[in-house]
């Protein structure tokens, strides 16, 4: 590669790093410990080759509003890969970010969305959803239309693009859709679940947990759907200390009936930023 | 079968599944799921052939074409019969020649009827006749998973499968039409609280291909594959793997006289494959991966190939080989908070590593995007021996989209599919480094590649000057000759090769509306072959041909009496165009006359946009500027394949839709392919004239100028101009 190539790269750089300079910056900030990819503490991959270890082991969560724009970005323990050619930069991971942006107990949604088996409590009842999917933004909002009641579906937002580069996945919104209040005092979860291009009829593009792992299925659960579909989550003050791998466990705590239908379903927090 | 009797069976079939349904439904409406999906193409293409719905396909009476509309239905059943056994299957039509035109797949040809034969089903045109044509539908992907809670044991699944579980440099996910083609058992545990896995599998090797030669033999019910696999996952910072597998392809023992003790079998092909994987964690800075395989492959040569001449086509070398392969990959993951990461990678696929079930497709087994697959085949416009009438492109001018797959095997498979996917290419042979950097901040992404390549299959007379050049356990496929890497072929009888690739890719989304994808891309390929680099190969003895009269044909031996003049004879004395004499091609007497050099340049831009909530839409230009030299006429793209030396500029206009509607997914993509190829053959021979027989033969101008080759070939010296359009949509829907 000649010098002056080099230079034209190095420019592009400097340029590209310029156009990304702050505006002004409301943000909120959550790191989630490694190795709890496990949900309730017993989920384990699916057997194929594409589901790589840390693919689905939440890191980090950020989410800034910047003018008009709001960035989100989730960070996982494994380099991104795009096995399925999804065009997106990452293929297996799917990413709900619940938000309860107005804080008052009650006031929100305490379901989760189809697929996902779990409960809000009252106290971080969700107000916006954020869905980050490899899938077009079309057919995300298709299944949207197809499997979730009209209240909650004015409540999801569906980046028009979402990225994966390196271990982190990231989309930009219209900061308009989360609504007003400021993104630092909001409480957020994020699940992780894997992207399911023929899911279920009523799952959202989720992917199944088995009590078995299969091929494309999570093990470690019930065959049933009483057992949360999360992989991982934020849990405690979402700081990434270790003791928040025992909480995640106990807030996924579920208990299922002999037929697999749910005699207590996991019920979700919402972690805020700890002043 | 009489008309509307498949019909007839189709309704039969879908009533019964209906019943079947609607009592499961009765009972336990999760007892049995039926769902499905339906797949309709639409291809338009200005090279106007229509013999299947597929732009692509090698597969011998299949048919290929870049026109027709087609639909498939595929219907899926799943039933858990209980907590311990869960069956699953499909119906799905086959699809191939199920043209629309068809008017619903009845009337036709009758090939059993046809005397003499009149050759193959192509275009739907047998009708009812062909089940590639007939709306046939045919029970796929049968598969009973039992997980029957014991401890020692997670799970049994007996029937398809895509073993994609495994290695893609051992066992590789397998696929044909389908992604189930592939029957077998499978076997998964685990141990030690789940930090342990084990795969045990047996596979059904499938005759189609898994053996020397394209199939399995005769006696195919005894043929499998072996499979071994663990995984230890001790802690979330360290992975360890091991992988073995026995491929054994067997045959009747045809003098065992004494048949009262049964029959004996004995091995036509045997493939063994063990390998071993660490992969590390440190930092969630920090990855690090490793992997090693060894290789072992024997055929028996009285019932495979016992070796192949210059062109040879098998998914397997020939004889008894032990090679080994090698990977480790490094990740640096934003190291210094900037927004900058780095990949890199080293590898070296053996040049005689054998694994009958790698990955042979949609699996990448290098970091590297490879060569561009917009150049797929020898000839200028993609043409397999192109130097012969007859052979039209494969893929169409502008050959596939975007880069290419690599797959660690010759077994490469891109068959049935369209311009508009990926291709898969092989890197037996490939050795070298890839170093990608890739930063991000914000709407603005770049990203690059450096990749050196060296090869482990630069020899001499195949490596082995004891042989002649026309024996070899080398498959060549289509030989590697023109601007790219003719996808399945890693083998030559002289090559001395180097390539270096850089890419560049940017991409910068503009908050304007739904935001603007503003994306770039610049791509150099640099690369050498001297081939043959020793004169003591040289067909003939210095000064053979003088000049001003015929060669002298006194041979030059390399070893005994083996000599590469069986295979690069020498040129006749005759007078050419405007009546000048001279030498009918160069004759081979320098070892620079089969240097490669090429200098490829392809740069790309295009903008995509969200143009409502439902529809994205992209449009996008790339240019392709390749200097080629590819040896002259003294080598002749080895006497097979029409000579790509010269200049080549190439221009794709791409225009691609997606649309989502409630259940449906619809997408489309239209390509205008331009350029021209004005060939650089070098000097010492004389053209000659296309007279009217090699004029209608060979599509060339009669008086235009030319050569003609060892083999007949006709090489045009004339400047070529490529137009193509080619548009496919589909439309998929789930229910």
């Amino acid at each position: 590669m000649t010098r002056k190539r080099w230079a034209t790269i190095a420019t592009a750089i400097l340029a590209g790093a310029l156009l990304a300079a702050p505006v002004v910056a409301q943000e909120a900030s959550f790191k989630d410990p490694t190795g709890d990819d496990n949900g309730p503490g017993s989920y384990t991959y699916p057997t194929d080759a594409v589901y790589k270890a840390g693919s689905f082991d939440l890191t980090g969560f950020r989410i800034k509003e910047r003018g008009k724009k709001a960035d989100v970005a989730v960070d996982v323990n494994s380099t991104l890969e795009d096995p399925w050619k999804m065009g997106n930069g990452f293929s297996v991971q799917m990413i709900f970010v619940f938000i309860d942006t107005d804080g008052k107990e009650g006031n929100g949604f305490t379901d989760g969305l189809p697929g996902l088996n779990v409960k809000f409590a009252p106290a971080g009842a969700w107000d916006k959803c954020i869905i980050l999917s490899p899938q077009p933004q079309g057919r995300v909002r298709s299944e949207i239309e197809a499997k979730v009641s009209a209240d909650m579906r004015k409540a999801i937002i569906v980046p028009v693009k979402v990225k994966g580069a390196g271990r982190t996945l990231s989309a930009t919104i219209d900061a308009a859709d989360l609504g007003e209040g400021d993104p630092s005092t909001w409480g957020y979860q994020v699940l992780m679940q894997s992207n399911e291009g023929f899911p279920d009829k009523t799952d959202l593009l989720t992917r199944k947990v088995n009590e078995y792992e299969g091929q494309h299925r999570f093990g470690g659960g019930n065959d049933g759907d009483c057992d949360p579909h999360v992989v991982d989550c934020l849990a405690g003050d979402g700081l990434g200390d270790k003791a928040e791998i025992e909480a995640q466990h106990a807030m996924l705590a579920h208990e299922c009936n002999d037929d697999g239908t749910s005699k207590k379903m996991a019920e979700l927090t919402m972690a805020h930023v700890k002043k | 079968m009489k008309d509307g009797r498949m019909a007839v069976v189709l309704l039969v079939a879908l009533g019964v599944l209906a019943i079947m349904a609607a009592t499961a439904g009765a009972a336990d409406d999760s007892i049995l799921k039926i769902t499905g999906t339906t797949y309709t193409k639409w291809l338009y293409g200005t090279h106007r052939n229509d013999g299947s719905v597929y732009t692509f396909t090698t597969v011998p009476g299949e048919g290929y074409g870049d026109n027709g509309q087609g639909s498939e239905i595929e219907l899926l059943l799943q039933a858990r019969v209980s907590k311990q056994v869960e069956v699953r299957g499909r119906i799905h039509s086959r699809f191939n020649q199920n043209q629309w035109t068809n008017f619903g797949g009845f009337g036709g040809r009758n090939p059993a009827l046809e005397d003499p034969p009149a050759g193959d089903c192509v275009g739907g045109d047998c009708g009812e006749w062909d089940p590639r044509s007939n709306q046939y539908i045919k029970l796929r992907g049968v598969v009973v998973t039992l997980t029957p809670g014991y401890s020692w044991i997670n799970s049994a699944t007996i029937g398809a499968n895509d073993f994609g579980m495994f290695d893609p440099f051992a066992i590789g996910k397998i696929r044909y039409i389908d992604r189930d083609n592939a029957s077998g058992l499978l076997f998964q545990g685990s141990a030690f609280d789940r930090k342990m896995y084990w795969d045990a599998t047996r596979i059904s090797l499938p005759r189609l291909w898994a053996g020397p030669n394209f199939n399995t033999g005769s006696f195919t019910g005894g043929d499998a594959a072996y499979g071994l696999q663990f995984k230890m996952v001790p802690s979330d910072k360290i992975e360890f793997g091991a992988i073995y597998e026995h491929v054994s392809d067997i045959e009747v023992q045809s003098n065992d006289t004494n048949l009262d003790d049964g029959t004996d079998v004995r091995s036509r092909f045997q493939n063994q494959v063990v390998g071993g994987k660490f992969s590390a964690h440190p930092d969630p800075k920090i990855d690090f991966s490793a992997a090693a395989y060894s290789s072992y492959a024997k055929s028996a040569p009285d019932l495979a190939p016992a070796s192949f001449g210059m062109v040879g086509f098998s998914p397997v070398i020939a004889g008894r080989h032990i090679d080994a392969t090698y990977k480790g990959d490094l990740s640096l993951n934003d190291p210094f908070d900037a927004g900058l990461s780095f990949q890199v990678q080293g590898f070296d696929i053996g040049a005689n590593y054998v694994s009958m079930l790698a990955a042979r497709r949609e699996s990448d087994v290098l970091l590297t995007e490879g060569y561009d697959a917009s150049f797929a085949f020898p000839g200028p416009n993609n043409a397999a021996f192109g130097v012969f009438g007859g052979n039209p492109s494969r893929i169409g001018y502008g050959g596939w989209d975007g880069t290419s797959h690599q797959v660690a095997t010759i077994n490469v498979d891109n068959e049935f599919t369209d311009f508009d996917e990926s291709r898969a290419e092989t890197v037996i042979g490939w050795r070298g480094v890839t170093i990608a950097p890739q930063f991000g901040k914000a709407n603005f992404d770049l990203s690059g590649e450096f990749t050196y390549i060296d090869y482990s299959t630069n020899w001499q007379a195949w490596g082995d000057d004891t042989r002649s050049i026309t024996d070899t356990d080398y498959p060549t496929h289509e030989l590697d000759t023109g601007v790219g890497h003719n996808w399945r072929s890693a083998y030559a009888p002289f090559q001395e090769k180097k390539t270096t690739i850089g890419v560049v890719n940017a991409k910068y989304t503009i908050e304007s509306g739904k935001g603007v994808d503003v994306f770039a891309k610049v791509k150099v390929i640099d690369e050498t072959d001297e081939r043959m680099n020793d004169a003591r190969y040289l067909p003939y003895v210095p000064g053979d041909c003088p000049g001003g009269v015929d060669c002298g044909d006194v041979a030059s031996n390399y070893y005994g009496t083996n000599t590469t003049s069986s295979y690069f004879t020498n040129p006749s004395y005759i007078t050419g165009a405007g009546g000048v004499d001279g030498y009918q091609w160069k004759p081979f007497d320098d070892i620079a006359d089969d240097d490669r050099d090429l200098s490829y340049k392809m740069f790309g831009l295009g903008a995509g946009y969200q143009l409502t909530n439902d529809f994205y839409g992209s449009l996008n230009g790339e240019y392709y500027n390749a200097d080629l030299v590819d040896g002259n006429t003294a080598l002749q793209a080895y006497n097979l394949h029409e000579m790509a030396s010269g200049k080549h500029k190439k221009m794709k206009l791409i225009g691609r839709g997606k649309y989502v509607l409630g259940g449906a997914e619809i997408g489309v993509e239209y390509q205008a392919n331009f350029g021209t190829f004005e060939p650089d053959f070098g000097t010492g021979f004389v053209p000659q004239v296309a007279d009217a027989g090699i004029a209608s033969s060979h599509n060339v101008p009669v008086g235009s100028l030319g050569f003609s080759g060892r083999y007949g070939g006709w090489n045009s010296l004339e400047k070529r101009v490529f137009q193509e359009q080619r548009l496919k949509a589909f439309m998929k829907v789930q229910f």
